[in-house]
């Protein structure tokens, strides 16, 4: 078991280290370096610049080391001191910038998770064992529309019968006067009252996909002679799902899960953008869109896929206590 | 593995028996998918709107970017053509005349009256503004190069002194019933261009990891787990935030595709490895490598095609999510602007308040996108099933 959560953790290490890579030579490949960006800065408040002042700047920031060297220290930084340096653009610590912004979106996006699956298990086992056409087909529609209706379009329709009913269009994470107050009791309740509407419409499409993994994998188990035996021995209903067939199928599913936050991540920018939330995702889509604000784009990316891949390494370790071929699977 | 095959059950008439035993396996798959009636409803839809899309010049009555727009109804309704009304009956469809109006009565906005009185009638076959089907027009080393396979001005419908407008018309004017049909063509142009190349990488990927396996197979799969993790469509924005914001349509829309398929093709190359490291253990491959063949001749000659019709099917099934991504894109403005029709850039237009209370039609490009991407998803499905050989025993 530890060889296993060893070799585990060595994996996940490994895909963090391709993954920082992947993402600071994103970030090295935007036209500009920080340099030019500090003196372009100075330029404005009036002071004048030369090239030799750039050249200068960049040894004082040590731009002018080899590109591997640069992300060795990159990655030492973050993993060492969890420090992300300073945005250029912004001239501001990320690690301030982030600090909160990035756990609301981590937890909104974990909710969406579990209220996905908390709908998905339930009706997928029992859809699974009816034999219901309608009901069936209806579901299969409904998990169809979670991948072609856009999230975004939920998030409008909502938005509107919500301003026009109640006069709220529901929008943001916060009520005016908690926004920029401290964490709080009253603070956190008011996050609640607001942040179901984005933990729903994140939820939605997860709720989509989750439903057709669970019923599908469901089927593959339903038919298979342990089932049968078992009802032969006077087991049914829902004692017969739940022991047998479900126990299963949950496997994979406990593996996908990472995989369903990545998808839930995808739409973070977008719902974030429809709402005016203020975490993480619209941070990301402004530091993109707006500003160009790589090291803080980078810093995003880079903290979702590890939330991923720790998830995952969580799920694996999980899935092999309570399995014990999957623990065997690798080792031999 | 010895299952039940129930397709040849032996009240079968001995000709359908034959044709079912000689049948080659593309033969198989329609067979089955012609039978799935849900897919077949979706693929006509499919093939219906992909339709719409290619001859989209000869049925959207205007030039669907600034050119042609409408500068007399902006933010119109949409205009149904009438067959009859209070004033009595007409053979030919037509539409009411329109008047602009902005005084102290209407609070100095303009307002749109229609007048009843005066019909508009339908012409069909009109002449109107030039168009090119498959048309390329580009500059090689100064040479100017322009060729095109349909070269027109007919267009199937228009309206005598005036102009209309079947889904209204958009804040500058624009047709959007035209441009919703140029973007269809625009979301699927981007969506097959990406889902070639990834399949491309994913091919070469997946094929060298596949086949050579050992070290190589496992370096591979560490990357393409890498690029998995990442989610994808922060990834996007991040590579499409490049794009220097003067570039032309034409290069955004290409990079655009680049992108889509740079990122789109770990998933596709992951099926392909664990389908040759399952394929290249069987005796053919051994066969092939005892008679000499090299590596390359059997993974062409022998292997790929034992796949192809899966990877038709994983094609047709990742098609939905190149299309969703580049229409996220454009939605949150880092894909294609304006000037391009694509769906998503039509979207954006959407998310105003404005247009949710007054101007609603807007939102009729939205349901070409659903459409779209659920006929996709249900035509992928069907294939799926299909191409399955044991779908049949499983019910």
């Amino acid at each position: 078991m530890l060889r296993f959560a060893l070799t585990r953790a060595f994996l996940a290490i490994v895909t963090l280290l391709t993954v920082s890579l992947i993402v600071f030579t994103l970030m090295e490949l935007v036209p500009g370096t920080c340099a030019e960006r500090y003196l372009a800065f100075k330029n404005t408040s009036g002071s004048q610049i030369s090239l030799a002042d750039i050249e200068a700047e960049k040894v004082r920031l040590g731009l002018d080391r080899p590109f591997m060297t640069r992300w060795g220290s990159w990655v030492y930084d973050v993993v060492v001191h969890g420090e992300f340096g300073d945005s250029c653009i912004l001239r501001l610590n990320i690690n301030q910038l982030l600090a909160d912004k990035f756990w609301v979106s981590l937890g909104i996006c974990l909710a969406a998770l579990i209220l996905s699956y908390a709908i998905a298990v339930p009706i997928g086992i029992l859809s699974s064992s009816s034999n219901n056409a309608v009901a069936n087909n209806s579901l299969r529609f409904v998990s169809y529309l979670g991948l072609a209706l856009p999230n975004f379009l939920l998030a409008l329709i909502i938005m509107l019968i919500s301003t026009v009913y109640f006069g709220d269009s529901l929008t943001g994470l916060f009520s005016k006067e908690y926004r920029d107050a401290a964490w709080s009791w009253a603070k956190f309740g008011d996050f609640l009252s607001r942040a179901w509407l984005p933990v729903f419409i994140l939820g939605w499409s997860a709720t989509a996909f989750a439903l057709q993994t669970v019923r599908a994998l469901m089927l593959d188990e339903i038919g298979k002679l342990y089932v049968t035996a078992a009802s032969a021995r006077g087991v049914s209903g829902a004692r017969l799902l739940w022991r047998y067939p479900a126990k299963h199928s949950l496997g994979p599913v406990i593996n996908s899960l990472g995989f369903d936050l990545n998808r839930i991540f995808n739409e973070l920018p977008i719902v974030a953008l429809i709402l005016t939330l203020t975490e993480a995702g619209a941070l990301l889509f402004d530091s993109l869109a707006r500003s160009n604000d790589q090291q803080l784009a980078g810093a995003i990316i880079f903290l979702l896929t590890a939330s991923i891949v720790a998830l995952n390494f969580v799920t694996d370790i999980l899935l092999a206590l309570i399995d014990p071929r999957v623990r065997r699977g690798l080792m031999g | 593995m010895f299952k039940r095959k129930t397709a040849t059950a032996p009240d079968i008439d001995q000709k359908a028996k034959e044709a079912y035993f000689t049948a080659s396996q593309g033969q198989l798959i329609l067979a089955r998918f012609r039978s799935n009636r849900t897919a077949m409803i979706a693929a006509w839809a499919l093939i219906i709107m992909i339709l719409m899309g290619l001859f989209a010049p000869f049925l959207s009555p205007y030039d669907p970017t600034i050119a042609g727009r409408n500068d007399q109804y902006e933010n119109g309704a949409p205009q149904m053509p009438k067959m009859w009304d209070e004033n009595g009956f007409s053979l030919r469809p037509f539409i009411y005349a329109t008047e602009r109006e902005r005084s102290m009565a209407t609070n100095f906005r303009w307002v749109v009256k229609e007048n009843r009185d005066e019909r508009l009638y339908m012409t069909f076959f009109t002449r109107d503004w030039d168009y090119t089907i498959f048309g390329l027009d580009f500059n090689v080393m100064g040479h100017q190069v322009d060729v095109a396979l349909i070269r027109s001005n007919i267009h199937l419908f228009g309206v005598e002194g005036g102009k209309i407008h079947l889904f209204g018309t958009d804040a500058s004017g624009k047709d959007i019933f035209g441009r919703t049909l140029h973007a269809i063509w625009t979301s699927l142009a981007v969506g097959t261009l990406g889902v070639m190349i990834s399949f491309v990488l994913a091919l070469v990927i997946g094929g060298v990891a596949g086949y050579f396996g050992g070290w190589l197979d496992s370096v591979l799969q560490m990357i393409t787990d890498a690029i998995r993790t990442v989610p994808q469509i922060p990834l996007f924005m991040a590579m499409a935030a490049f794009l220097p914001p003067e570039w032309s349509s034409e290069a955004r829309f290409f990079f655009i595709s680049i992108i889509l398929g740079l990122i789109g093709w770990p998933t596709l190359a992951r099926r392909i490895r664990t389908h040759l490291l399952t394929e290249r253990s069987q005796e053919y491959v051994l066969a092939a490598e005892l008679c000499g063949a090299s590596s390359s001749h059997i993974i062409r000659r022998h292997l790929l095609p034992s796949f192809t019709s899966y990877i038709i099917v994983d094609l047709m099934i990742s098609f939905p999510y190149m299309v969703r991504s580049e229409t996220a894109l454009s939605f949150i403005g880092l894909g294609l602007k304006d000037p391009v029709n694509s769906l998503g850039a039509m979207m954006q237009n959407v998310s105003k308040a404005d247009v949710l209370l007054n101007y609603q039609w807007y939102f009729i490009p939205v349901f070409f996108f659903i459409a779209l991407v659920l006929a996709f998803v249900f035509v992928g499905d069907g294939l799926r099933d299909a191409a399955d050989p044991y779908s049949d025993s499983k019910k």
